[in-house]
């Protein structure tokens, strides 16, 4: 390596090196096994069709930098980050912090909805003994 | 029914939850006893169906406030007009809710906090839940609301403060100063009165170690929120067309 090169002339090299094809092949077979995967864990109904989205939408856009490298170069650039790899694990961390918080939103929900669930059968259940009581059938203690 | 409830939220108390209900059987309130089993694996149940107590079982365990919470909707259920709530582990003194419930059915208040801190018996914190309880307390105060003993689980409310209880804000672990801060965000007035308390283990169930951690910063989360909120969201239910 020459050792008088710059750090912005190293940034340079980085940006304008070739994409290889194995990066390219990798990226496409992932894109395509997640949209599979996601298809098969929907026809064995182990996955509801509501949640498929954004997994198809991480699909797609893997598909799209598969076969746009020069877009996430472009983004690269304009964000001032150094290569296109720290950009892809950036715009992953983003997803999967986004993603985690709106499944705490869902879990919320649910959690909510569970208790309410729980609290109608605490309830239901002392209905049917007051119902009981005042037949005078015997139920159990 | 009296139109007076009295809820006793209960989670693995067999072995003092007796003694608690001989207590207010003595204290000869009129209320129809409830004790909301928060799916105790004990015999806590068998206990309170002994003693004559209608019994509200969870189907597995919810948190305290969940167990409140079932309470408050089984009285609005009822037509309760006038409700009180105790501990089952033998810290609230039964006989003291006479002047709690009594407050109440004058119109005194909506909501009375039986307080530990107005000169009545002498009971002792730790430093630092003197600290916590100081702390809430000046947070209640910024937010405009005036109480000596915001921890405290020993009250009597009416039904307008049941119909915000019942509501899906309502804490299902600590409901302490957050949610007296949403009943008075809520148009409804809160008053104390001085009551004797022995030392119980809700305390140290609730706030020993990472716990008490835990729990100042969510009662600062929720207080801030309630503070914020004009006035709580009906429930789910409610908002169904």
């Amino acid at each position: 390596m020459n050792p008088t090169l710059t750090p912005e002339q190293l940034r340079a090299i980085f940006l304008a090196a070739s994409d290889p094809g194995t990066a390219r092949a990798i990226a496409l077979a992932s894109s395509l096994s997640l949209a599979a995967a996601v298809l098969w864990l929907v026809r064995r109904r182990s996955l509801r069709e509501e949640y498929t989205p954004i997994w198809m939408g991480v699909a797609a856009a893997l598909l799209l930098v598969s076969l746009r490298l020069d877009w996430i170069h472009a983004l690269t650039r304009a964000t001032g980050a150094w290569t296109s790899s720290s950009m892809i694990f950036f715009l992953g961390e983003v997803f999967l912090v986004a993603i985690c918080l709106n499944y705490a939103v869902r879990l919320s929900r649910s959690g909510v909805q569970i208790k309410n669930l729980a609290q109608e059968v605490a309830l239901l259940r002392a209905r049917l003994e007051r119902v009981e009581d005042a037949a005078g059938s015997p139920r159990d203690a | 029914m009296s139109g007076r409830v009295l809820v006793i939220p209960a989670y693995e108390e067999e072995g003092r939850l007796g003694a608690v209900l001989e207590a207010v059987a003595s204290a000869n309130l009129g209320c129809e006893v409830v004790v909301v089993d928060d799916g105790s694996r004990d015999a806590t149940a068998a206990v309170a169906l002994r003693s004559g107590a209608r019994v509200l079982r969870h189907p597995f365990n919810l948190g305290y406030g969940a167990a409140l919470q079932t309470g408050y909707k089984y009285a609005l259920e009822r037509g309760a007009r006038v409700v009180a709530q105790m501990d089952a582990d033998g810290q609230h003194d039964p006989a003291e809710l006479a002047e709690l419930l009594g407050a109440v059915e004058r119109g005194d208040a909506d909501l009375v906090v039986g307080s530990r801190f107005l000169g009545r018996g002498s009971y002792r914190m730790g430093a630092l839940r003197t600290l916590g309880r100081r702390l809430f307390q000046g947070v209640a105060r910024l937010a405009g609301l005036a109480v000596s003993d915001p921890t405290s689980g020993f009250q009597a409310l009416n039904r307008r403060v049941l119909e915000v209880y019942a509501r899906d804000f309502f804490p299902t672990d600590y409901p302490d100063v957050d949610v007296l801060l949403a009943a008075w965000r809520n148009g409804l007035r809160v008053a104390e009165r001085p009551v004797r308390m022995h030392a119980g283990s809700r305390a140290s169930t609730l706030h020993g170690g990472l716990r008490s951690v835990y729990y100042v910063y969510k009662m600062l989360l929720s207080t801030w929120t309630a503070a914020r909120r004009r006035a709580e969201a009906p429930a789910t239910e409610a908002r169904r067309p």
